[in-house]
């Protein structure tokens, strides 16, 4: 392969459904940061987030025959994602457990990033997982996927089945939650 | 001031019918502009290498395992032209063998006759199905219908066997 000009996504999945390995292997490093960033916001579980991952991936390697190279594989794969999350954190609270956002590693993750507002940054953080977890799974992921993934309306309304006008709903509503959040007002 | 992610025209189809004037909704962007900066610093953890290389192990061997040689003749039949050439030629195969051998679709699929007649000169004998119905307490019943010469009248007489061949009847219908 190239390594001046990057293989298409196509000529991967092309290459994939015959059986190539290594093909494979260059599409999930190609998306894998990807999956697991929209895994982790809307699952918010850190010890389940890598299961998450683990049956996107599962899925699209199932299913990738039946993708046709017409419509565009990252629609397609923020759509399994964002599907798989959703039911995953479903099962997940339907089996009566209980969200560990594991406060420690949040912090460590925001003080790691951050340097001189270590404290606020670690603060914002926790709060924005916190509104995250008090909005319903639908609006959590109309969020995610327009504002921290940039997936048009449309996409979104595919993706969670609904119109446009509920994922808008949806949006405004998840903002409100935000911003009342992180001006500690309550929800 | 714009963001990045969220542009005016965006916040303003979302909550223009919340505000009177489009000053309102402006100093409202601006005041939810601090809320995406704040959005914008929530960074998700890295997933481990290691586990990055578990999860593509485990996904590669879970997908549907096809045998080389399958995979060989998919992908030779995945060529639409050829799928379309080899359509034709088996389309021509079929048709010339229904042509040179017609199926027979109207035999009839039971071996046993409904009614057989044996003619002689002076005699007819009906045997087969119909009659093994009618005298089903009979083995291997036959009616012979005979004349003792040409001016005489028929006589017709049920001829079969009992207890497994064991007592011959004649019987004068």
């Amino acid at each position: 392969m190239n390594r001046q000009e990057p293989v298409s996504d196509e000529a991967l999945i092309e290459a994939i459904q015959k059986g190539d390995k290594n093909a494979a292997a260059c599409l999930y490093n190609r998306h894998i940061d990807r999956v697991h960033r929209i895994c982790y916001r809307i699952v918010l579980d850190v010890s389940q987030v890598q299961d998450c991952v683990q049956e996107v991936w599962l899925k699209v390697f199932r299913n990738l025959d039946r993708f046709r190279c017409r419509e565009s594989f990252v629609a397609w794969l923020n759509t399994v994602t964002a599907n798989t999350a959703i039911d995953y954190y479903r099962k997940w609270i339907k089996q009566g457990n209980r969200l560990n956002r594991d406060k420690a590693h949040i912090r460590a993750v925001a003080a790691e990033r951050t340097g001189d507002q270590q404290l606020d940054n670690a603060l914002i953080h926790q709060r924005v997982y916190e509104a995250l977890e008090e909005m319903t799974v639908n609006q959590r992921t109309a969020l995610v996927l327009r504002y921290f993934e940039d997936m048009p309306m449309a996409e979104i309304a595919r993706t969670l089945g609904c119109t446009k006008g509920t994922v808008r709903t949806h949006i405004r509503r998840s903002l409100l939650a935000l911003r009342a959040k992180l001006a500690g007002k309550p929800i | 001031m714009q963001n990045q992610h969220f542009s005016f025209e965006e916040f303003k189809a979302l909550f223009q019918d919340s505000f009177d004037s489009q000053e309102e909704l402006l100093n409202e962007y601006n005041s939810f502009l601090q809320t995406f900066e704040q959005l914008d610093q929530t960074p998700v953890p890295d997933l481990p290498y290691r586990e990055k290389a578990k999860i593509f192990r485990r996904s590669w061997q879970g997908r549907p395992q096809e045998s080389p040689w399958i995979l060989t003749l998919l992908n030779f039949f995945r060529q639409p032209a050829l799928t379309f050439a080899l359509g034709i030629v088996i389309g021509c195969i079929l048709m010339s063998v229904v042509m040179n051998n017609p199926i027979d679709l109207t035999g009839t699929a039971s071996a046993d006759e409904l009614l057989e007649i044996e003619h002689t000169r002076y005699s007819r004998t009906y045997k087969g199905k119909i009659i093994n119905d009618f005298y089903s307490e009979f083995e291997n019943p036959k009616i012979i219908l005979e004349k003792a010469g040409e001016t005489e009248p028929p006589q017709r007489t049920l001829h079969g066997t009992l207890d497994n061949g064991e007592i011959y009847v004649v019987w004068n219908l």
